[in-house]
């Protein structure tokens, strides 16, 4: 799912890794509980791709994320990280070649931002110089990052701040998969609204493959490449956000994921996505063509316009969508958006 | 050769018992409060070598205590059942009398410092076991979280993340077993193990106030001293602790 524009993106930087994770039928048994706490779990998350796990409490879902770096062990079955099984490596070894990012974030408050993120290129052996430049770059790569920066300590942070301190560290020895356990869980809805995009701009960069548990519906349509739906240590349905709300697989999922995933959808689509009408002439509201459907229908809704003026990269108009362009995409037979 | 009060105005008995510590001044013959010249030109022979042997006897104690303690907190805090039978036995430890502690001791080791620096360490270990232990239970389970997840090893975590974060209730047990320590070891001087206890003593046994006010205010000025230093190697040693966000 590369497009030719991140390539070119992840060509500019230094060579970054990723490998895909499978899980091959894997079990979590708790001894003494009747219910597999995760059971026969199998999918398979491509390279560079972000899997969102969601799911109600209790469902598995962090079970599963953990057991990929064992802090979990597994019962049954086998992961993989780029064929290899996680079982096959020393449980340190395992672990430094995975990001690992949570909700409790978890930085070393004794330690300088630079301590925290060099942690484990110290124990790597790097050189202070060597560890300083990556720590600067990571820093700046998650949007802090003046040389100031790396001298302070996490308590000096803000929360949001905290996190990307989190991330940059988690990268530290640019591994190949990043583990994360609603990383923005804990976190303001605006200020969580800005690391989502950041993340999002960050992970087109670096293209980690990545393990995404979530709770919120609406994060899971945001940040993921596929969204792993999970009830009781099973998995119920794995699909693109966009197949996932245009059909539910079960009424469990049609309810998870709320009855009003027709709107949802229309967030997944911009009005690029569109093909576009030519301009009637009238004066419509305009909008970017980056915006999202569901913000356009808002905008239109609210100017009591049926169409929208989409405007070009140069900021003229090139185009319009009508209200009707837009229930089409949501119709019972949803065409698919354009290329 | 005691020096008897002026005569003419008889003593209250039992009489000054002034020793041999120079006639030459007044207020030394009179053996008033505090005598300000005698003391200053008797530190060097007579206290200063008392001070050097109380910084030991208190350096050695903290020092072998803190090990002591350490070594028990870290195994407490893996193995849970520790805790409680080295509780016990520190804090049985601290309630014996020091006076009859260390005689009792002496009966074993002897007279000398030995002896003293076995009952000033039982002394330190109640705090500074439990401080200890305190610290490190009081990790953030995130950041001990955050350790295992990057591949630290149990020992690693420990170096690196729980001794660093437990600094703070350590120092805190260390400034107070050591100030306890200067304040006890006085009383080692019983058992011949020297220190500033030996003038207190000696001044008690004479009547000579200046001797055991100059060495009971040299313990104080030096437990003062060294609460400050602690303080201050607190300070260095944990930066982060002042730095927050405002």
């Amino acid at each position: 799912m590369i497009s030719g524009e991140d390539t070119q993106v992840a060509a500019t930087r230094p060579a970054t890794t990723a490998a895909p994770i499978a899980f091959l039928n894997v079990s979590k048994r708790y001894p003494g509980r009747a219910q597999a706490a995760v059971g026969n779990l199998s999918f398979e998350v491509p390279s560079g791709e972000i899997c969102v796990l969601i799911g109600p409490s209790g469902c598995g879902k962090t079970t599963a994320l953990k057991m990929v770096n064992r802090l979990i062990p597994m019962t049954d079955g086998d992961i993989t990280i780029d064929g290899r099984s996680v079982n096959a490596l020393q449980v340190s070894q395992l672990r430094r070649g995975i990001g690992y990012v949570f909700q409790q974030i978890g930085l070393f408050p004794h330690m300088t931002v630079e301590g925290n993120i060099g942690t484990v290129p110290r124990l790597l052996g790097w050189s202070k110089a060597r560890i300083r430049e990556r720590a600067l770059e990571l820093l700046q790569l998650v949007g802090l990052g003046s040389e100031d920066d790396l001298r302070r300590y996490p308590g000096e942070f803000s929360g949001g701040q905290q996190q990307r301190i989190g991330v940059a560290r988690a990268m530290a020895v640019d591994p190949p998969i990043m583990l994360m356990d609603e990383p923005f869980g804990a976190i303001d809805p605006i200020t969580r609204d800005r690391l989502q995009d950041d993340f999002l701009r960050l992970h087109r960069e670096v293209r980690k493959t990545i393990i995404f548990v979530t709770h919120d519906i609406d994060e899971a349509i945001k940040m993921g490449d596929r969204i792993a739906i999970m009830r009781d240590g099973r998995l119920v349905q794995i699909d693109t956000p966009d197949n996932l709300l245009a059909a539910p697989a079960d009424e469990f999922v049609a309810d998870f994921v709320g009855a009003d995933r027709g709107l949802k959808r229309l967030r997944v689509w911009t009005l690029n996505d569109l093909e576009l009408d030519p301009l009637s002439g009238d004066t419509l509201p305009s909008a970017p063509a980056a915006t999202s459907l569901r913000d356009a229908l808002s905008l239109m809704l609210t100017a009591g316009a049926t169409s929208v003026a989409v405007l070009g990269q140069d900021g003229t108009a090139t185009g319009s969508v009508s209200l009707e362009a837009i229930a089409a995409m949501l119709g019972p037979e949803p065409r698919a958006p354009a290329p | 050769m005691s020096v008897l009060a002026p005569a003419g105005s008889p003593p209250p008995s039992p009489g000054p018992v002034i020793p041999s510590f120079g006639g030459g001044s007044s207020c030394v013959v009179q053996n008033r409060q505090f005598c300000g010249a005698w003391f200053v030109d008797n530190f060097g022979s007579r206290f200063a070598p008392r001070l050097v042997e109380h910084i030991e006897l208190t350096g050695i104690a903290v020092g072998v205590g803190m090990v002591i303690a350490l070594a028990a907190a870290l195994i407490a805090h893996r193995l849970g059942w520790f805790e409680t039978p080295f509780s016990l036995l520190s804090a049985f430890l601290y309630t014996i009398p020091s006076l009859a502690f260390f005689e009792l001791m002496v009966q074993v080791t002897g007279i000398n410092r030995f002896t003293a620096e076995i009952a000033l360490v039982s002394y330190t270990l109640l705090i500074l076991f439990r401080n200890t232990l305190a610290g490190l239970r009081a990790v953030p389970p995130d950041a001990l979280e955050a350790a295992q997840a990057m591949g630290l090893s149990r020992r690693q975590t420990l170096i690196r993340v729980e001794l660093p974060l437990a600094l703070p209730p350590i120092m805190a047990g260390l400034r107070i077993a050591t100030v306890t320590t200067i304040s006890l070891a006085t009383v080692a001087a019983y058992i011949g193990a020297g220190g500033l206890g030996e003038p207190i003593f000696d001044g008690i046994q004479t009547g000579f106030k200046t001797e055991f006010i100059a060495a009971g205010v040299l313990a104080i000025a030096l437990a003062l001293a060294a609460d400050g230093l602690l303080v201050a190697a607190q300070r260095l040693l944990t930066p982060w602790a002042r730095r927050r966000r405002a």
